[in-house]
């Protein structure tokens, strides 16, 4: 067995003995606030158990290993259902790039400890209402105040903002040069006086989404994490940090098995609805397309393991998967007739096809829109021309609005 | 067995590339087009030379001991070149039934020569729409073959033919020397393919497999060629996405290139998408061979090759504008080619079926 199997095996057997406190079954019917203190609970023990920070620095309280282990965790702790999700986007993002960027080390090193074991939450301010995309375009802006500077302005889309103690985010610190260059990266802290937090309901009736509005909220210049107008490199690095995440050709909607399942139990025109070509059809289409993007991410690992940098193939996965998902939860819908009406805004999104359904779109938005990942692999990928930008090299305030 | 190429396999590919495309050209392959029985000699010349004949066949017989893998590579380059000839793959199929099903004394007599290229093999299993039909239009009575054999890639020039025949209502698969039968070419839209009807007049023929092991037998045969084929589909579709890509970067219009236009560059990249899950797909199915998810790979790498070589074949055209369907620019080898490609060793619908079967049974 490879080491990095015997850690596979490790980890699994852990994650298994978690399960009964902390997976699928005991997180069934509670409130969020209970849930919320659940996961703080279960990242603490991951912490003790030393999976917390797998890729992490040992001095952050990281165990220093690679992204390999990492992703290897990640995939097996995703079939139990852990409640992790209050800390995906903290610990994925933010936290990594304040390890890497963060002026006060002895603030940074409390900061990263209390995260990684669950006692403080991140997030992330960069969309904003005027465009999420296109993230150079930002208007929230900091002004000069004294010694440090004055936030105004407005964030959209910011997970879990509600629940944060801290965030990172990108203000336009100088609106008379083209707009990637006026950019400038700082942390706040979530409880200033004139940060307001709004979740927003989003259509699936979840809310862990917010605006977040910043009046006059003043920082000292110490939060600053990049050169005054170089925050837009910091923030490429956010983005780039988690590139080879654990992923899931699923397009994090429910296995085919569960489809599969579905066909075989329901009647179509007084037949299993496996025995109809339309429905054969898709199960065939479906599971060619998740086997290929298995492959890919099969290959992309070992690759990494062999010390090689993975292809480009890997961009493919969301994309791919999630707009899959879509479809298929639409037919999933279709098959079940009026039974598909039933509707619970709770069920998992990984085993309830109407759940599935209503939430796949913000998969297909959230973290590149279909239409910005086209035109990134068009692109970077294969040379294609870049679109007309009428805004390129304008000065931010003389762009036509 | 891994899924990442080792040196020597890349070797494989980067050199099977090279000499493919110095001894292929669109001007070659155009006429080919409008005559009955004529393949590209310098394809078959060449693979025969580099050895591809032999590639996967066991060294006891002439063969050098190498598999899927390998001669997935080539077929993926032979794809991007177009290969002139369908013999690659119906000769492996050929050799690969003898091997697993045959005597030691037809093993001898053909293996070797199959190796060598020397005999070109062919497949006939299906009849018309039916893939693997439950009783096929060949009969097999008293070791002799009778009836038709629709449609056979490679007939024509095939010296030897492995055929699905029913034998008193029960499937066999039967061993069969071309060269007294009678075989009526039949013209089609890639002609280079030598498709052609076999007639049997009571052909001597040998018995390989009897009863539903033959159809077990002739399934397994079919998804070793799948696999290899999906190959070629992939190496096909993946050049088109490149072909439409370069055009796309020069080709002007409305004062820019027009892959600077999202119609067009979304286009292309879907196809760099379809491509490459074509591609993964055919790597995974390779490493499968004899395990027993194998026929699952073979259906998926198939499923998910056909619609990207088809994909890019239209695309690619669409593309292109006027000049994509001059018979000249010769895009349409690869649309002829899809679709014969996609008919060879069973349609999609044929895949869907078997992959969609064997799924229900593992959900059950």
């Amino acid at each position: 067995m490879s080491d990095l199997e015997t850690y596979r095996a490790k980890a699994a057997a852990w994650l298994e003995s978690m399960a009964p406190t902390y997976g699928r079954e005991a997180r069934k019917g509670l409130a969020e606030a209970d849930d919320l203190a659940l996961g703080r609970r279960y990242q603490k023990a991951k912490f003790d158990a030393g999976f917390a920070g797998i890729n992490w620095p040992t001095e952050y309280g990281g165990q220093g290993l690679t992204h390999l282990e990492k992703v290897t965790f990640d995939a097996e702790e995703m079939k139990h259902g852990f409640p992790n999700f209050y800390f995906g986007i903290s610990l994925g993002m933010p936290v990594p790039v304040l390890m890497q960027f963060g002026s006060d080390r002895d603030f940074v090193k409390e900061r990263v400890l209390k995260a990684l074991q669950g006692e403080e939450i991140w997030c992330q301010l960069f969309s904003e209402p005027s465009g999420g995309s296109d993230l150079a375009g930002l208007r929230t802006k900091a002004e000069p105040d004294g010694n440090g500077w004055k936030i105004n302005g407005q964030k959209v889309w910011t997970s879990w903002a509600h629940y944060s103690d801290y965030g990172v985010i990108v203000v336009r610190t100088d609106p008379t040069v083209p707009k990637h260059k006026g950019l400038t990266y700082f942390w706040v802290d979530m409880k200033a006086p004139g940060v307001t937090v709004r979740p927003i309901k989003l259509a699936g009736g979840d809310s862990h989404v917010n605006e977040v509005f910043f009046d006059d909220v003043k920082i000292s210049d110490d939060h600053r994490m990049s050169p005054v107008g170089g925050g837009f490199a910091v923030a490429i690095t956010t983005l780039m940090i988690e590139r080879y995440v654990a992923t899931d050709s699923a397009g994090f909607g429910p296995h085919l098995d569960l489809f599969v399942d579905l066909a075989k139990n329901t009647l179509l025109n007084g037949k299993p609805a496996i025995e109809d070509g339309r429905i054969r059809h898709q199960i065939a289409r479906n599971h060619a397309m998740r086997s290929g993007l298995d492959s890919i991410n099969v290959r992309a690992r070992l690759m990494m393991q062999a010390g090689m940098i993975p292809g480009a193939e890997g961009s493919l996965n969301k994309l791919v998967a999630v707009r899959s998902r879509q479809k298929l939860s639409e037919l999933a819908i279709d098959l079940q007739g009026t039974d598909g009406f039933a509707f619970d805004e709770h069920a998992s999104q990984k085993e309830n096809w109407a759940s599935s359904w209503i939430n796949a779109p913000t998969g297909r938005i959230a973290g590149g829109s279909d239409e910005t990942l086209l035109n990134t692999i068009a692109e970077k990928v294969l040379g294609l021309p870049q679109d007309h930008r009428p805004d390129k090299g304008i000065p931010f305030n003389q762009i036509p609005a | 067995m891994t899924i990442l190429y080792d040196e020597g396999q890349q070797a494989i590919a980067t050199e099977s590339r090279r000499v493919l495309e110095a001894r292929t050209s669109t001007e070659a392959l155009l006429p080919l087009l409008e005559s009955v029985g004529e393949y590209h000699r310098p394809f078959w010349d060449t693979a025969k030379e580099q050895g591809w004949t032999a590639l996967a066949l066991p060294e006891a017989h002439d063969g050098l001991g190498l598999g899927l893998i390998e001669l997935g590579l080539i077929a993926h380059q032979a794809g991007r070149s177009l290969s002139g000839a369908p013999f690659l793959t119906s000769g492996f199929g050929a050799a690969k039934t003898i091997e697993l099903y045959g005597s030691d004394a037809q093993k001898a007599r053909w293996l070797p020569a199959l190796a060598s290229g020397e005999s070109i093999g062919a497949i006939a299993f299906a009849a018309g729409p039916d893939t693997l039909p439950a009783q096929p239009d060949v009969t097999f009575t008293d070791d002799r073959l009778s009836g038709i054999a629709r449609g056979v890639s490679g007939g024509l020039a095939g010296d030897v033919a492995i055929v699905l025949a029913n034998g008193f209502g029960m499937p066999v698969l039967a061993l069969v020397d071309l060269t007294d039968v009678e075989r009526t070419p039949l013209q089609s839209f890639d002609n280079s393919r030598c498709v052609a009807n076999l007639s049997f007049v009571g052909a001597p023929a040998e018995t390989l497999v009897v009863g539903t092991a033959a159809r077990d037998a002739a399934l397994h045969i079919l998804a070793l060629q799948a696999v290899v084929t999906a190959h070629e589909q992939t190496g096909g579709a993946e050049v088109l996405m490149e072909i439409a890509r370069d055009y796309a970067l020069t080709r002007r219009a409305f004062g820019q290139p027009i892959g600077a236009f999202q119609s067009v560059k979304h286009r292309i990249a879907e196809l760099y998408g379809l491509a490459e899950l074509a591609r993964a797909n055919c790597i995974h199915a390779a490493s499968r061979e004899g395990a027993d998810d194998f026929i699952t790979a073979a259906a998926a790498a198939r499923l998910s090759a056909t619609e990207a070589y088809d994909a890019a074949a239209r695309d690619c055209v669409q593309i292109h504008g006027g000049i994509g369907v001059t018979w000249d620019l010769g895009l349409h080898l690869h649309m002829r080619r899809a679709r014969s490609l996609a008919i060879e060793q069973g349609s999609s619908l044929f895949w869907e079926d078997i992959l969609v079967d064997r799924l229900a049974e593992e959900a059950a």
